[in-house]
Parts: C-alpha cells; sequence; structure tokens
C-alpha cells in the first residue's frame, strides 16, 4: 500500500518535472537567472581577480622582504555569489511561483484533473508529486546556477573554493531550494484556491512583491546605520558591538524595524545565505555551529513557511474540484 | 465478483440547492452496455461524475463492483475507465508519454508494454509517438479510449463518446465497444443522446428526464416495444415531455 503510494507520487513528479521542461516560459525564466546571475558574478570577479593580484604581490614582496607576520587575505571568494544568492530571492522566487501556477492551470487548461481525479489517486499524492516534481526542476535550477557562479570566480576570479568554503555554499544553495519550493506552494496555493486561474498568480505576485522587496526595502530604509553611505556606524568609526550599545538606546524602534524585517521570508532567506557565503565581514571568522547560533531566528521562520505552505498547498488541492463546478 | 456491477440507490445530487438528480434507483449487471439517454441537463454527466467518484452525491447511495464510490473511492477507482465528452490530454507529451503516465497512476506493471499492446488493440499504433496537441477529434477519442482501458478495467464510463465524431468514426467506436464487452468482458455504462448508437450497440437503456429515471428496460424488450428507431424516438420525446 505504502510503496503504491510513493510509486504514483514518483509517477507525478516525474510528470511535473517533464511539463516544467518543456515549458518555454520557464526555459526563458531560467534563461534570465543564470545569465543575470553569471553577469553579476564575472563583475564581481573581475574586479577580485585585481585585489588578489594586488594581495599576492603585497604578499611577495613581504615574503622577499623576510617579514615573518604576514596579515592573512582580506578577500572571501564566496561573497562574490552575493548577486547570485540576490538573483534567487528576486527571480527565483518569480520562476518558483510561476512555476506553483503552471502546475494548477495546466490541469484546467487541459482539463485533464477529471481524468486524473478517476485514478486511484488521492489530492494528498496529487499535491505531493508536484511538490517533489517542481522540487526537481528547482534544484536543476541552483545546481544551473550554483556551476555558473563558482566556476565564474574560479575563472575570471582566478580563485578556486575549497571544500570547506563548498559545504557552506551547498548549505546555502540548500536553502536556496527550501526558500523556492515555499515559493513554489504559494503560486499552486493561491492558483488552486482562486476560480481564475491568473487572479491566483496575481495574488502570488502581489505577496512576492511586498514580501521579496516592500517589507525588506522598509527594513533597510528605517535602519539608522543605512543612512549614510558606507554605514552611519562605521563613519563613526564605531564596530558591531558599539552599534549594538547604541541601539540599546532605542530598542522599541528597533523593534519595530526588525519585526518588519522580520515578517519577510526573503530577509531570513538572504540573511542565512549570506552568513554562510561570508558576504557579512563579521561572520567571515566564525565556525559552522557559531554561524547556525547566529542566524538562528532565520533558519526558525525558514522552517515555519517551509512547513506552512506545503501544509496549504495540500489543503487547498483537497479542496479543489475534480470537475468545473456547475457542469452537470 | 458477485453482484451487480453498478448499483444506485435512492441517488440524489444538489448544484447550488437545486436537485439536479433525484432519487434514483438503478442495478445494471456485469457485462452490460448500458445506454443513458437523456436531454441536455438531465443529469447523465452528474450521475458518471458520481460513479465515477468525481463528486459525491448529495443524497443516497452509489455502489460500482460492489465498493461505495463516497468512502471506497480508492477501490472504486482501481477497476473503472472513464472517457470525458471532451477528450483533453496533455498536448505537449505524445500519445505513449500521455498513456504511460495515466497506466503507472493506476499501477499497471510494465506500463509501456500494457500501452503499446492497448494502442495495438485499438487499431491505432500510428498515433503512439505523435503529440496529443496535433490531433484530430477521432484521434483524441481513440486515445481516450486508450487512456480508459489502459489498465483493463472491469467497468468502463462513456460520456457522450460519439460527440463530434464523424460517421466513420462512430462506426469505429461502436465497433470498439462491442470488442471491449465481448473480448475483455467489461461493463459499460454510456451517456449518449444517439438513440441509433443505442439501439445498435446497448444490451439495456435508461432513460434520464429532469433528473429523473423514467425508463429501464433491456434493448430486447424495448426493441419489442418499440419496433422501429422513429418509433423509439417518437417514445423517448414523448417521455421527455418535449413537443414532437
Amino acid at each position: 500500500m505504502a510503496s503504491d503510494r510513493r510509486h504514483r507520487v514518483l509517477t507525478i513528479a516525474r510528470h511535473e518535472y517533464r511539463a516544467a521542461a518543456r515549458s518555454r516560459i520557464l526555459v526563458v525564466l531560467l534563461a534570465i537567472l543564470v545569465i543575470a546571475t553569471a553577469g553579476s558574478v564575472i563583475v564581481a570577479a573581475a574586479e577580485y581577480a585585481s585585489r588578489l593580484a594586488d594581495y599576492q604581490a603585497y604578499h611577495a614582496a613581504a615574503v622577499a622582504g623576510g617579514v615573518t607576520q604576514i596579515a592573512p587575505s582580506p578577500l572571501a571568494p564566496l561573497s562574490l555569489l552575493r548577486g547570485a544568492f540576490e538573483y534567487i530571492e528576486i527571480i527565483g522566487a518569480v520562476i518558483a511561483i510561476t512555476l506553483g501556477y503552471l502546475t494548477v492551470s495546466r490541469e484546467r487548461v487541459n482539463r485533464t484533473l477529471p481524468l486524473l481525479m478517476s485514478r486511484p489517486v488521492t489530492s494528498g499524492e496529487l499535491a505531493a508529486g508536484s511538490l517533489l516534481g517542481a522540487v526537481g526542476v528547482i534544484v536543476t535550477l541552483v545546481v544551473a546556477t550554483m556551476a555558473v557562479a563558482v566556476l565564474s570566480v574560479g575563472l575570471v576570479g582566478h580563485d578556486w573554493i575549497n571544500v570547506g568554503q563548498a559545504g557552506k555554499l551547498m548549505l546555502a544553495f540548500g536553502v536556496a531550494v527550501v526558500y523556492m519550493a515555499t515559493f513554489y506552494c504559494l503560486g499552486a496555493f493561491t492558483t488552486a484556491s482562486t476560480k481564475v486561474a491568473t487572479n491566483g498568480l496575481m495574488v502570488a505576485l502581489g505577496i512576492w512583491l511586498f514580501v521579496v522587496l516592500v517589507l525588506p526595502q522598509i527594513g533597510d530604509t528605517l535602519d539608522a546605520d543605512n543612512q549614510i553611505p558606507g554605514g552611519l556606524f562605521a563613519a563613526l568609526g564605531l564596530g558591531h558591538d558599539g552599534e549594538v550599545q547604541i541601539l540599546t538606546h532605542f530598542t522599541a524602534y528597533e523593534t519595530v524595524r526588525t519585526s518588519i524585517e522580520a515578517a519577510s521570508f526573503a530577509k531570513h532567506f538572504e540573511r542565512f545565505a549570506f552568513a554562510m557565503t561570508d558576504v557579512k565581514e563579521r561572520f567571515r571568522s566564525l565556525s559552522l555551529p557559531d554561524l547556525f547560533f547566529q542566524v538562528r531566528a532565520s533558519i526558525v521562520w525558514i522552517l515555519i513557511y517551509a512547513t506552512a505552505l506545503p501544509i496549504a498547498l495540500n489543503h487547498s488541492f483537497r479542496n479543489q474540484p475534480s470537475i468545473p463546478q456547475g457542469e452537470t | 465478483m458477485k453482484g451487480p456491477a453498478i448499483e444506485i440507490v435512492g441517488l440524489g445530487h444538489k448544484y447550488n440547492d437545486i436537485l439536479v438528480l433525484h432519487d434514483v434507483d438503478l442495478s445494471i449487471d456485469r457485462g452490460e452496455i448500458f445506454g443513458f439517454l437523456g436531454h441536455n441537463g438531465a443529469g447523465k454527466t452528474t450521475t458518471v461524475n458520481i460513479l465515477t467518484t468525481l463528486i459525491r452525491p448529495t443524497l443516497g447511495r452509489a455502489l460500482v463492483n460492489g465498493h461505495d464510490v463516497a468512502t471506497e473511492r480508492r477501490l472504486v477507482t482501481a477497476d473503472i475507465g472513464y472517457l470525458p465528452s471532451e477528450v483533453r490530454m496533455y498536448p505537449h507529451m505524445t500519445a505513449t508519454e500521455n498513456l504511460t503516465f495515466f497506466a503507472e497512476l493506476s499501477g499497471v506493471e510494465k506500463a509501456k508494454h500494457a500501452v503499446a499492446e492497448t494502442l495495438e488493440y485499438l487499431d491505432c499504433s500510428d498515433l503512439a509517438d505523435r503529440r496529443v496537441g496535433s490531433f484530430s477529434t477521432g484521434m483524441r477519442q481513440r486515445i481516450g479510449i486508450a487512456q480508459a482501458i489502459v489498465h483493463r478495467p472491469s467497468v468502463l464510463f462513456l460520456d457522450e463518446p460519439t460527440a463530434g465524431l464523424d460517421p466513420s468514426g462512430i462506426r469505429q467506436l461502436r465497433r470498439t465497444i462491442l470488442d471491449l464487452n465481448r473480448d475483455l468482458g467489461m461493463t459499460v455504462f454510456m451517456n449518449t443522446h444517439q438513440l441509433s448508437e443505442v439501439s445498435r450497440v446497448c444490451t439495456t437503456i435508461g432513460v434520464l428526464s429532469r433528473g429523473e429515471l423514467i425508463y429501464k428496460d433491456s434493448m430486447e424488450a424495448t426493441t419489442r416495444r418499440f419496433p422501429d428507431e422513429t418509433s423509439l424516438e417518437d417514445i423517448y420525446v414523448q417521455m421527455e415531455g418535449s413537443p414532437a
């Protein structure tokens, strides 16, 4: 019985993957993501290559001069992938929503839902299979983006990431898969919950706009450190500890600001990904457990969203009529 | 299996508080080809939708192969085939890909082999590797029947199967229904407007009018009562209460 269920879920997943792979709109969106990522990483890597050359020249000169204590490289190759994660955060979420919309609208447009539901398939298996197939598509997409980004860093930036960095990068891309899968659930959920599929897509894109662009923007605008270019606290010569100390005098303001940011799923993904890829300088020296501790709130929020949306998806599939209402 | 293939007791269904099916009692034996006649909106498709578990009945009970359509959905759907009035499949996939997908959902082992065998049985192997999106109505109907029988169900539901078919397509479909009944022993439940189809193919007929079953008898008894097609049409119109 359980193996029958697994077989049906896998059949639906394969079907979902094939349909997505043959969708022109998804192929176009994937191309945009990969090209945007490559462009962003290549530009950053070119500048990195010149800074790396400068450091290597300094290092060689220091060694030749008999200097024994040489400053370590301040460069972090993983931080070049910032653009890749920002594009996944914005374009990746749109791709995932589109994927979810297509899952539901495909069955409606083709009128194949009655044929599906006249088979021994439950709506739960349909939801699970569709999600699994979508995760397959997202993994393909993320792996393609990761390969382009890492190759760009190596080939243009002349610095190949090591095993430890690769591990952190895998974690960040793993969470990127979870992030996109959650937006897939949002797209499928809103589409399945509305009679007109395009209305569902519009609702999902409205939520995307709010969660990915508006909320983080409000949070950033209200951030005291962002009030002058280069950072207010840096201009005042204050480190992270000094910043924290000053902000204790603005507790209520900071609570409101961080609460606005906390409502954004995208912000949590960004915080986790940036922590794993050395984008934030203060995280660079931390061990992996310490990194997890620093972004624990984001991890919890990501898990909450990533659990709630599949449940909502399952619920909407269960309530979706097998045949268009009113047909007699 | 014992007992009738389909048993309906006091079946009723409401759409938005409007009763579209009312107190229908019906029993169809195994191996029958049952023709379900009725005007547009009489409730034929609603009946098929209930029997194929696509909608839940508001009132009464329906059993297929002894299993309740409302509470034993998986057991019912495991052993039925369904051809909707308008056959629409995944247009970007070939006929074989479509059929393999549906066969696998029904738990058919060696699905590709079963698909090839079914296409050969229906004499449409030439369509196997073509995308369904390019098919004519007749071709889609043949592939639709293939998806309905690829898992060899014991009961086959056909909703207006001749709609949109040309005369040769209708003739081919008629032959197919008779072959399926004879070769595979399938019980066939067919919604139709076509009296000619009913008289040539069905072993039993029922007439549904405004959601109520107003006539049911064997084709043999019906033919005795209405010896030619014109008189059958007359009596159908009369039963419907429409102007002749």
